[in-house]
């Protein structure tokens, strides 16, 4: 209660933000808008369009590669439409409500899902099949920014100030785990601790908690059985299973390793032409372009993520209150974790779990919550500081 | 105070922003890391996997070298079998493809049942092997229907053919699945699992020549293994063929001859040692080892007394008996201590030191020459004859006739035989050499042991003058020059004053083997009879023959013609038959048949056998 009313006092004199919703005119908006990183997004993606031609076989199935195109130009509309709509606070205000309505779906999806591969993931309303979890990843983002915004004063929380975003995070990623999504649950949690780090957790309790956890592992870890053990085992050490889990880590191991220093050549990497690389259209592509591009490819494509990474921290740094802020470090955090952990599974430094490589891997929901992702990011541009200033 | 708090919060915020994006850079370099790691320095190691994954080598086979007689004529082919193969995935319904070609293939329920097993395990590109062994009508049953048949393929393969069957069979030798032994014997050759390779004789010995080397097809493959295109291919060296000294023609003569008998013959052309036949009885037929035996047929084989598998002209070793009074008389000669003059006197016996040694022949011979020692065999002559010539002579001249060691032949399996002397006996039984024993070596008995072979050499070697060459088994032309293992030592005159005796055991009134002489030339001899038992004597001497068949005597004959002083020597031949009895009845006439048959074809033209 005492919160609120801090929270009300100081949204007051305007220190939150800039006191009313501020409006802009639409020449205004369009003018503020990132075009550089939309221009980056393009370039990102045209290299995933030259790899996914590859990829699936050179031109044997050009309707695919229309397709990831068509979800492209979608993901853009989706991205300034969100950019550039509505004022200032209107994410900020609707926060919890998009994430109430993602936590719906999620839980509709744990009854009334549809199924496919062995998991429980899409929702079919009126013929499209909608995968709550990846809306999620933006809606806690959001919704976090947003407790953390209201929270803004308080330097230290108190054990409920803890509790409630903790509750935020693991309640989808219980679900999401269920499904089971291994890789997607990880990553809301990633997503969601590191909004909570760099909002003003303290650094006693980010310490503490790492090393109850560290401390925990080894006890845990008497209490599996073997068979789990084995699972987890074979989770990092694929070699142990060469035909088995282990086959998709060598395999991409081998077509990597084989590219060298120059790679061999736009669309003849014998691993991915011969089908000895498994899921290399979408998990595995990173493993195509660097078999065919060589590292001079592997690292250009490390080099262009790592721009716009750079990109869209200095969106972040540059917001113009707390929302703002937590939003673009969520984002980003977001966009930075899949390629981390997508391209360290395909080189065998993560275990294999099933995250696309943003902009690059074929597939509908991934682009379009990235996209999503970068909209809001778009959107704290729009309203930063330094446009701020030149109003 | 809000004001400050709001303040720091900006400070901190923004602070841990930018460790977040520390993290991250820290991150992406560790990636970047490990690309490096992955493609510029291990980028090698990964390339050849890759190499490895995309390229399946295929051999192509070479095809194995023949073997041929001197003349020509096939001893050794391959010939083409044919195997119905189907490639699942063309067939459409693969059962009722199965059905339509069984009335032609006429599968027994247990085979349908292993196809069926097989086309479920195996990938439907690959080609299912449905039948093989077709016999012509069958192959050209379907090849007139093949379009009816969807994914069916005719695949020729060339098997070992051996068109003489058990003729010359352990001369020839067989081939056989490789395994280790065989791995180790031959390092140079990448044997794959399934190989064939040479496992006795000829195929054995000329294994690398015969073989050739095989061909590589660089098939690039995708995961499922199905085959992309091809890369690269280095074509086959097929096998040579290997043409041996062997007459097939005579071969098949001493083979006739020997039938239903045990034992064997060789013949050498006592001019540069080549051998014309090697035969041993009984033989067995190679096919068998290429197509496979019955397990009846093959309890037949490893249990037969004696012996099929094992080559007698170069494994069997015998107490040469009476032939090797040759090397007594030889020794003797060299010894300057026996001419046309001496003479001793064979009363039927002589006695030394309390024991009795008898002549064949109870009666006795009387004065007897060397000339008609030889002719009669007497063995007293020879007895008094060591006696004065002692065994260390009769050793020295039996090795110089090739005795006692292996020929060097080049046949797997070859065996030295026993000349046995001071030394041997003393480091074999710890005794001295006692005098009796060089009375009973003197007519080729007690320890002394020779192959067929060896005794053919040593034949050869009289009948060219003293010279053993190493006999050879490959015709490598007519320039080649024979390899001599020993030279001649003894004179011409005395060497005449031998070769009459030899020539009187054929050609005179009273020669051991004078019912058999050979009808176009003159020939030479000496009879043999070596004991496998010790007899038991009545009082009187004689012999009490035992009924059993493994105890009777063996029959030796040795050999060479033309014989007269006119014409140059062609073959020379030992012939033993196991427990045949005597030499002169049970061996000397298939010499006579070898010799008969060798020369009415020189005669009748046009065959250049043994010209060489």
């Amino acid at each position: 209660m005492e919160v609120g009313i801090v929270v009300e006092t100081a949204d007051k004199r305007g220190y939150l933000g800039l006191g009313g919703e501020s409006s802009l005119g639409w020449g205004e908006r369009f003018a503020r808008f990132p075009w550089s990183l939309f221009a980056m997004l393009i370039i990102l993606a045209s290299v995933g369009f030259v790899v996914l031609y590859s990829a699936t076989g050179g031109g044997d199935n050009l309707p695919l590669l229309w397709r990831q195109m068509a979800r492209f130009g979608v993901g853009l509309f989706i991205m300034i439409s969100l950019g550039v709509v509505g004022g200032e606070k209107l994410y900020r205000r609707y926060a919890y409500v998009f994430y109430g309505i993602s936590l719906s779906l999620l839980v509709a999806v744990f009854f009334m899902g549809t199924m496919g591969m062995g998991a429980r993931r899409w929702l079919s309303i009126g013929g499209f099949l909608l995968q709550p979890s990846e809306l999620m990843k933006v809606a806690l983002v959001l919704a976090l920014a947003r407790y953390f915004h209201d929270r803004a004063a308080l330097m230290r929380f108190d054990s409920g100030g803890v509790a409630v975003p903790l509750l935020m995070i693991a309640v989808p990623a219980i679900f999401i785990m269920k499904q089971p999504d291994l890789g997607t649950a990880i990553m809301v949690i990633s997503v969601g601790v590191t909004v909570m780090v760099v909002s003003g957790l303290s650094w006693t309790l980010i310490i503490g908690s790492l090393v109850v956890f560290g401390a925990s592992v080894p006890v845990a870890w008497n209490y599996l059985y073997d068979y789990q053990r084995q699972r987890i085992l074979t989770l990092f050490f694929p070699e142990q299973d060469p035909l088995g889990a282990g086959y998709h880590i060598i395999q991409s191991k081998i077509a990597i390793g084989s590219g060298g220093v120059f790679g061999k050549g736009f669309m003849v990497g014998s691993q991915s032409r011969l089908e000895f690389l498994p899921e290399r259209h979408t998990d595995f592509i990173f493993s195509v372009l660097a078999e065919e591009w060589g590292f001079f490819g592997g690292v250009a494509l490390l080099l262009l993520y790592g721009i716009i990474i750079i990109r869209t921290l200095i969106i972040a740094n540059r917001a113009s209150d707390r929302f703002g802020l937590l939003v673009g470090v969520g984002m980003t955090s977001f966009f930075a974790f899949q390629v981390l952990v997508n391209i360290g599974m395909v080189i065998g430094l993560l275990p294999v779990v099933g995250i696309p490589l943003p902009f690059i891997s074929y597939g509908g929901s991934s682009m379009l919550t990235l996209m999503m992702a970068m909209g809001f990011l778009c959107h704290v541009s729009l309203y930063s500081k330094q446009h701020g200033r030149s109003v | 105070m809000l004001d400050d708090v709001h303040a720091k919060f900006q400070v901190d915020a923004r602070r841990r922003l930018w460790i977040v994006g520390g993290g991250l850079f820290g991150a992406f370099s560790i990636l970047g890391g490990r690309l490096f790691y992955l493609q510029v320095m291990k980028g090698g190691d990964y390339r050849n996997l890759a190499e490895d994954n995309r390229i399946s080598l295929q051999p192509i086979s070479a095809s194995r070298g023949r073997i041929i007689d001197r003349n020509g004529k096939v001893m050794v082919d391959n010939k083409p079998d044919f195997r119905l193969a189907v490639i699942p995935e063309l067939t459409g319904n693969f059962s009722d493809l199965l059905d339509r070609l069984q009335p032609i293939l006429q599968l027994s329920p247990k085979q349908i049942d292993s196809i069926y097993n097989r086309v479920q395990r195996q990938r439907s590109f690959l080609p299912l092997q449905i039948k093989s062994h077709l016999t012509w009508e069958e192959v050209s049953r379907i090849e007139t229907k093949i379009h009816t048949f969807p994914g069916v393929t005719i695949q020729v393969q060339a098997v070992r053919d051996y068109p003489q069957g058990v003729s010359a069979a352990h001369l020839l030798g067989y081939i056989g699945e490789v395994n280790d032994r065989d791995e180790r014997r031959f390092p140079a050759i990448h044997f794959r699992s399934g190989d064939f390779v040479g496992k006795s004789g000829m195929e054995r010995q000329f294994e690398v020549q015969l073989r050739g080397r095989e061909g590589v097809r660089e098939m690039e493959v995708n995961a499922t293994g199905r085959q992309i295109r091809q890369l690269r291919q280095t074509p086959s060296r097929p096998g040579e063929d290997l043409k041996l000294t062997i007459d097939l023609g005579l071969q098949q003569v001493a083979e006739k001859a020997l039938q239903g008998k045990v034992g064997s013959v060789v013949v050498i052309d006592p001019n540069n040692g080549r051998v014309l036949v090697m035969a041993s009885q009984p033989s067995y037929d190679p096919n068998k080892f290429i197509r496979g035996f019955t397990a009846k047929e093959w309890r037949e084989i490893i249990t037969n007394p004696d012996r099929p598998l094992g080559n007698k002209a170069i494994q069997g070793q015998y107490p040469p008996g009476s032939t090797f009074k040759i090397v007594v008389a030889l020794a003797a000669m060299s010894e300057g201590k026996l001419d046309a003059k001496e003479s001793y006197y064979c009363p039927g016996h002589i006695i030394r030191e309390k024991h009795k040694f008898y002549c064949w022949k109870r009666k006795g011979h009387g004065q007897m020459g060397l000339v008609q020692a030889l002719a009669q065999s007497c063995d007293v002559f020879f007895y008094k004859l060591a006696e004065k010539v002692g065994i260390d002579a009769i050793e020295r001249q039996a090795r110089r006739l090739g005795l006692g060691d292996i020929t060097k032949i080049g046949l797997n399996g070859e065996k030295p035989g026993l000349v046995p002397s001071r030394s041997w006996k003393r480091a074999m039984q710890g005794l001295v050499w006692y005098p009796g024993e060089t009375m009973i070596t003197a007519i080729g008995q007690g320890y002394l042991l020779a192959t067929p072979l060896q005794l053919a050499n040593m034949m050869a070697a009289i009948a060219n003058g003293g010279t053993v060459y190493r006999p050879s088994l490959v015709d490598l032309g007519a320039d080649e020059l024979p390899e001599v293992l020993q030279w001649g030592h003894i004179n011409s005159s005395q060497m005449e004053l031998l070769r009459k005796g030899l020539r009187e055991v054929v050609h005179g009134y009273a020669g051991t083997a004078k019912r058999f002489k050979p009808e176009k030339v003159k020939a030479a001899g000496k009879t043999g009879t070596s004991q496998v038992v010790r007899h038991k004597r009545e009082e009187s001497g004689e012999i009490i023959k035992s009924d059993n068949y493994r105890h009777r005597d063996h029959a030796l004959y040795v050999s060479y013609a033309p014989a007269d002083s006119e014409s140059e020597p062609k073959l020379a031949i030992s012939i033993v038959i196991e427990h045949g009895g005597h030499g002169s009845s049970a061996a000397a006439p298939i010499a006579k048949e070898l010799i008969d048959y060798y020369f009415s074809q020189q005669d009748g033209g046009g065959d250049s056998s043994g010209n060489s």
